[in-house]
Parts: C-alpha cells; structure tokens; sequence
C-alpha cells in the first residue's frame, strides 16, 4: 500500500498535470501466485475434463491461463488473458473441420503405400510425421499469435503480424540446416526464428526488435556439446582400448565417466534454453523500453529435474497402492503363494473372495484409477515444475525504461475465428 | 429504503488503486471514492462506473489483489490491494461474480455441425470407398504384411491384464484337428497367401478374419461349440471373407478413421482410438452384401467338401436360446437384419451325398481342449 500511497503522491509533489517523459530506473517483474491456489484450480478443472471425456479441456486450459498471466507481473503490472473458451472450442471445430480430411485421406493413403512398397508401417509413420512437420511450425506460428492476440499488459493488447507460412517454411530450413550440420547451426536456428517472431510482435503500436546476432548464442551450446562428445569420445576410446574391449566388441563399458557426461549433455539441453532466452531477452527493445534478464540454467534445471522427481516419487504412493489392489483382485493365487506364511486363513480367504468381483467392476475401477493418477500427475508437474520456473524467470525480469510507456497506444482487436485449433488438435506444445 | 445509521457516520468509501484505461501503456494511481447517488464508483478524472456494473476478472492468481472491470467498457481496468475497500466493495456489489455474457452461439453451433459433417462424410464415406478401391490393389505381400501387424495388435489389445498378449493355443492333437478342418474346406481353393489359423485364449464366443489370410477363433467359440460341422461352418463363413478380401477393407478403413478419432479426442484420450481400432476388426462391421456373399461361399465349400452347410444355421440358433444376450460374432450375426433368412437358407441349402462329420469324436474333443494347459505345463 505504502507504495502505491508513494507513486499517488509523486506527481502532486511536481505539481504537474502533464506527464512528460519520467526516468525511472530498470523496474523489477514479480510472480505473484500460490502453489496452493494453483494445485486447487489445476485438480478442479482436470476433473472436470475427466469427467466430461476431454470437451472441459477448452475451459480448463483458459483458466489455467488466466490464473498463471494475472500471476506473471512484468514491471510489476499483471499480465491479463482475455481468450475465452468458447472461441477456442470454436477454433478446435474449424480445424477439426479442415484436419479431418487431411488426416483421414493421408492416413489412409500413407498406410496403404507403406504396406504395399515396404510390407510395414514405419515408412507411414515416418511420412506422415515429416509431412505434418511444416504444419507443425505453421500451427506453432498461428497460436503464438492467437496467445499475443488475447494478452494484455497495463491494459494494452500485444499482436503478431500474420506470416504464418513464411514461419514454417524458415524454420523447416533451419530445422534442416540444422539437422545437417550434427546442431552446430542450432544457435542459428533459435536466433534466426526468434528474430522473425519477435520483429513481428507488438505492444499496442510500438514493434519490438530482436537485437544482436546468432553468434552471440553459440558459447550457451558448450555443456550440451561438451557432453555429447566427451560421451562419444569416451566410447570411441574404450572401444579400441584392448583392456576394455575384445574384438571391436566393447566388453565393460566406461561406466564412470558416461554417468558424468550423459547427464552434462541432458543438463545443457536445459542450459542452451535457459541461456539462450535469457541472452535473447536481454537483445530485445521496445521503442524507448528493453529487458533485463538474469535467469539461472541451473536453478530451472533443478526445478525440471528435482520437481519432476518428486513429482514422480509423489505419484508413487497411490501407484503402488493401486498396484497391490490389481495385483491382489487378478491374481490372488499369486500373492497367496507369495505371502501365505504370514496371512491369517482369515485374511487369505478374504483375498480368495476378491476373485468374485465382477470384470466390468474392475475395469471400471480400473480406468478411473488411471485417469486419477493422471490427473494427479499433471496438478503435481504444474506446482513443482512449470511454476516455479515461471516464478523463477519473472523474479530475475527487470524492464527499463517503463517511464515511457504513456507513449505506447492500444492497438484494433486481431479477430481470429480459428483461435488455436490446429495448434491443439497437432498438439503443439503450448508454453507460454 | 430507510437506512437507520446508529452510531459516528461511517467514513466514506476511499481507497487507491492502479488503472489502465486501456487506451495507452501508461499505469495510474487513482484515487476511488463512492458517490452515493447511483451507487458509482467514481474513478477521480478517468470516469464512473456504476456499482452494478462492476466485475471481477475470473481465475485470478490473487496475490491479494482484486482486479476489476467494467460490464459497460471492455478496455478499464483497476487494481486494488486494500482488502477493507476489497470487502467493502465485495459486499456492495451483487453482480461482481456476473459473468460477461458470451455472444457468438450461433457461431459455435454452425462450427460443430460443419465439424460433425466433416467428420461423418469422412468416415462413413469418403474413407470406406478410397479403402475399398486400396483393398483391391494391395499386393498380397503387403496384406500379409498389416494382417500380421493387426493379428499383434488385436492379440494385446484384448489381453486382459494389458501386459502379455493373449495365449495363442496350441496342442500336438488339437492343432492336428484344426488343420484337418482347414485342408478340408479349403479343399481346391488357392489363396495369394498361405493360410493361418489361430486360437486365442479368450472366454469370448467369437471368430473373425484378418488381412493376409488371418483366420482367427477364440476359444469360447470352440467350447461352445457342440458338433465339428459347427466349427467347420464358421471357419468356412471366414474363409468367405478372406478370400473377398473384406478384412484388408476393414483395416484400411480404420487406419484411415483412427487419425480422425485420435483427432476429436486430443491428447486426453489417444489410448482410447488404438482400442477401438482393435475392437473394430473384432466386430467386423461387414456390408450385408459381403456377409451373405461370405454364407454363399461357405456354402459352397462346405457343399464340396462333404459336409453339413446347415451347421451355421443351427449353431447361431442354439446360441441364441441358450445364451439371449450373446457376443462377438454372434451378436453381430443376430443383429443383422436378414438373420432368420440367413439361419432358413443356411438349413434349407441342399444336403451333400455322402456327408461325414467335419472331424471324428476323438480330433473334435482334441480341438476343444486346445486351449488347457496340462497340470505339468502349469507347474512350469
């Protein structure tokens, strides 16, 4: 309160009425948002879509939106989402309307082609997926600007220009370039592509600008890089060490020094993430404003990994319960055999009588069990990864020159039947 | 209303908040007040909205702040961290929780018609006729090929523990007896591909056809069966198919529906598509055509090969008194429209001379016992 009671009174003191431009130094982000509250709304909605066989998904991932934009506070101010669900349940109709085609006529001709040339599947699996792949981008590109599209900072909406195709035909090359050169050329890719997307991108009618250049990205590659090829070079050498290896064939492997450099090579994927966005942000202008930020890799890679694990260990607990109970009703001969030395015949004739219960009973059980502990998994992942993450990467935000932001206008609402659509029904991983 | 105030006035409503107007980046802190007359919240110099206008942004992460608009103005916003003036005005307002109202119905019904219109002419139509003209011209290799991936598929899609594929049963006796039944009806008949018959080990009455010459019983079909001639009448309605090529129809018609399926679902249910596939080919959803075209031709061969074309008939009827509600083949044979004139034509079909029993009592009572495990088998 004290606060907003010191920025009331500011510019009474001046005695101004005009605001002209005020310097204010770099102001700091915040993420305001409990894990409780979040773990309450991420099982609330999760079980409506249960229940309702997927169709809450629309409602559930808008007010799982909401929640997290009126957590995340650039500058101090909270960002808004203002889609609703009903024009993303209307964007999955469209897209369902044009993919069912696509995807009946492909997979049918793709099934077919590869059973008749190559007598087996994968030649289908492997077309259909590289032609879904410029799709994918395209898709990627839409519900960027859709998210933009339907976000709101200090009460003014962002965009992005349309240039969908134009995206998915750079980052198809990129991504091809890429794959070329073993990702030496990854760098390139990310900045390339953030670039195009960023110089795109609008606050109200001020463009922002990706700055910099594609080398600067490069030393983040070095844990991943170090990691794949010490691990390589390990194996090389172990390979042609005769202490390790008989006849070209590798007896003992180098278990020592592959536990150190195949995790260095999983924690640089996260590095080159972290380190890129960072670098990447702190290049990014705004007219008068730009970023400032500090991200750590290794504490996002302690959340990715520590919170995935306890995640996971978590989840265990009603895994293992769930487990007993299925093992004890299919096969209880098995357990009886197993630990009839220290039953009671009371307890063991109880254990035969579960045997009785209907099929359709368990299956029921059993697909609800399922679903719970899905369900469970994913409310788990969202408190102990992806908020912590995006806590993380909001209280290391700082933005200068916000004194200018009287100078930015609103900009016309970007009308946009499809909403998500294609992005959803491809299941494009929508971060943020 | 008369407003009886006992007591010192209560101090007005006064609180700071921040505001965007929407029109540009700039944040403001203002100053709220509450003008009786109306009841308005007064916003100092940006304007009033009326109390019962008033609405709280939904989902919020809180933090403590109540975040506030207008019903009449989309673009206002107001943050206040006060949490008197957050009761205050909690108290004050009844519609706070209302919720914007959502215009675009009409919209949304004519998108899940045009959806579901979509959806229906692919897979009730445009895919079975381009699987059809596929089927036609699949080269046998590669039906052997999918019939294999399917037979995979169908075996640990059905398994009931959904770890080990379903137990394809096999005895020196029992396996001799099958092929008896197999050389006999398929007597002259020559196929692209070498033909395979298998038992699984599932309680359900049911036989049915895979791509590639597949042919597959379950084992309640065979313990339900009470004559050889029976098992030789359903193996010989399969043979019909197979030789049609109606299941490569089939599984091309469901690789193509799968995706749609896949899609309308989401990520939420995906499982659930490679399980209906598989129920799919088990269920056999044949034209009528193809079915009375698969009875003629197991009439023929059961004609040919000596034995009693009427087993078919008398064994889809016994299932029908003995169990009403029945499964699998047989639920799909009763709900088949022309199912009493099938039974009639199969009874009525001109006997053969010189008809002998599919297989002698002792091969029959082998075949049956196919799927027991003998005591030291178990033990292993």
């Amino acid at each position: 309160m004290n606060a907003l009671a010191e920025a009331f009174d500011r510019p009474s003191e001046e005695g101004s009425v005009e605001k002209g431009p005020v310097e204010i130094g770099p102001v700091k982000s915040s993420f305001l948002g409990r894990r409780r509250s979040l773990l309450w709304l991420a099982l609330k909605t999760g079980f409506f879509t249960t229940l309702t066989l997927g169709f809450y998904r629309f409602w559930m991932k808008t007010r799982m939106r909401r929640w997290y934009w009126s957590a995340i506070r650039p500058g101090g101010s909270p960002l808004e989402y203002t889609g609703t669900p009903y024009e993303k349940l209307l964007g999955f109709l469209i897209a369902v309307v044009f993919l069912a085609f696509y995807l009946g006529l492909v997979n049918l001709v793709l099934m077919f082609a590869s059973f008749a040339l190559l007598q087996t599947n994968v030649l289908a699996y492997l077309l259909s997926f590289i032609g879904v792949i410029p799709f994918y981008f395209y898709a990627r590109y839409r519900a960027r600007r859709f998210l933009l599209a339907r976000t709101r900072w200090r009460g003014i909406r962002f965009g992005l220009e349309p240039g969908a195709w134009s995206y998915a035909l750079r980052a198809f090359w990129h991504s091809l370039l890429t794959l070329l050169t073993l990702g030496l050329l990854l760098p390139r890719q990310t900045f390339k592509l953030e670039k195009f997307v960023t110089d795109r991108t609008y606050f109200g009618t001020m463009q922002m600008r990706q700055n910099g250049d594609w080398r600067m990205l490069t030393p983040a590659l070095v844990p991943f890089a170090l990691g794949v090829i010490m691990s390589v070079m390990t194996l090389l050498v172990a390979q042609f060490d005769p202490s390790t290896s008989r006849g070209g064939r590798l007896m003992a492997p180098p278990l020592g020094p592959l536990l150190v450099f195949v995790p260095l090579s999983i924690y640089g994927l996260v590095h080159y993430r972290v380190v890129t966005r960072r670098i990447l942000a702190n290049h990014k202008s705004l007219g008068p404003m730009s970023l400032e930020s500090n991200a750590q890799p290794l504490r996002v890679a302690g959340y990715v990994f520590g919170g995935g694990f306890i995640s996971l260990a978590i989840l265990m607990v009603p895994l293992l319960l769930i487990s007993l109970v299925v093992g004890l009703v299919t096969a209880p001969e098995l357990f009886i055999r197993a630990f009839g030395d220290i039953l009671s015949p009371e307890a063991i004739a109880t254990i035969e009588r579960l045997a009785d219960i209907p099929r359709g009973v368990l299956l029921v059980v059993a697909v609800v069990a399922y679903l719970s502990l899905q369900l469970i998994y994913s409310a788990l992942h969202e408190i102990l990864v992806s908020l912590p993450i995006r806590r993380h990467y909001m209280s290391t935000l700082s933005i200068k020159g916000l004194g200018e932001a009287h100078t930015i206008a609103q900009r016309p609402k970007d009308e946009f039947a499809e909403a998500e659509g294609f992005a959803e029904a491809l299941d494009v991983g929508a971060a943020l | 209303m008369t407003i009886i105030r006992v007591g010192a006035k209560p101090k007005p409503f006064e609180c700071l908040a921040r505001f965007w107007d929407g029109k540009t980046a700039d944040e403001r802190i203002i100053k709220l007040t509450i003008n009786e007359r109306g009841p308005t919240l007064m916003l100092g110099e940006y304007g009033h909205w009326p109390l019962k206008d008033l609405r709280i942004m939904r989902d919020q992460a809180g933090a403590g702040a109540l975040l506030l608009q207008s019903a009449e103005d989309a673009q206002m916003r107001i943050e206040i961290e006060d949490p008197q003036a957050q009761r205050i005005l909690r108290s004050r307002c009844e519609d706070l929780g209302k919720r914007v109202p959502f215009g675009g119905l009409s919209k949304l019904l004519i998108a899940a018609v045009a959806a579901a219109a979509s959806v229906a002419v692919m897979i009730l139509f445009l895919v079975p006729l381009l699987a059809d003209q596929l089927a036609k011209v699949l080269p046998p290799e590669g039906e052997k090929a999918l019939g294999d991936h399917t037979l995979a598929q169908v075996s640990s899609m059905l398994s009931e523990n959904d770890v080990l594929p379903l137990r394809s049963c096999q005895t020196p006796d029992g396996t001799a007896a099958l092929e008896e039944i197999t050389s006999r009806v398929l007597g002259e008949e020559s196929l692209p591909y070498p033909l395979s018959v298998h038992v699984l080990d599932h309680p359900m009455v049911n036989a049915f056809a895979l791509p590639g010459g597949h042919i597959v019983f379950f084992n309640g079909l065979l313990e339900a069966a009470e004559t050889s001639d029976e098992v030789a009448a359903v193996f010989a309605h399969e043979l019909g198919h197979v030789v049609a090529r109606d299941p490569a129809r089939i599984a091309l018609r469901s690789a193509g529906s799968i995706g749609i399926l896949g899609l309308l679902l989401g990520d939420f249910a995906g499982g659930t598509a490679v399980l209906w596939m598989a129920e799919r080919l088990v269920q056999a959803d044949y034209s009528q055509e193809a079915e009375t075209a698969a009875d003629i031709y197991a009439s023929e061969r059961l004609n040919a090969a000596k034995m009693d074309p009427a087993a078919l008939g008398t064994f889809f009827e016994r299932m029908l008194e003995d169990h009403g509600d029945a499964d699998g083949l047989v639920q799909h044979f009763l709900s088949h429209p022309t199912f009493a004139d099938r039974i009639e034509a199969a009874k009525t079909a001109p006997k053969p001379e010189g008809m002998t029993p599919a297989l002698n009592d002792e091969a029959f009572a082998a075949l049956k016992a196919i799927c027991q495990v003998s005591e030291d088998e178990q033990e292993g």
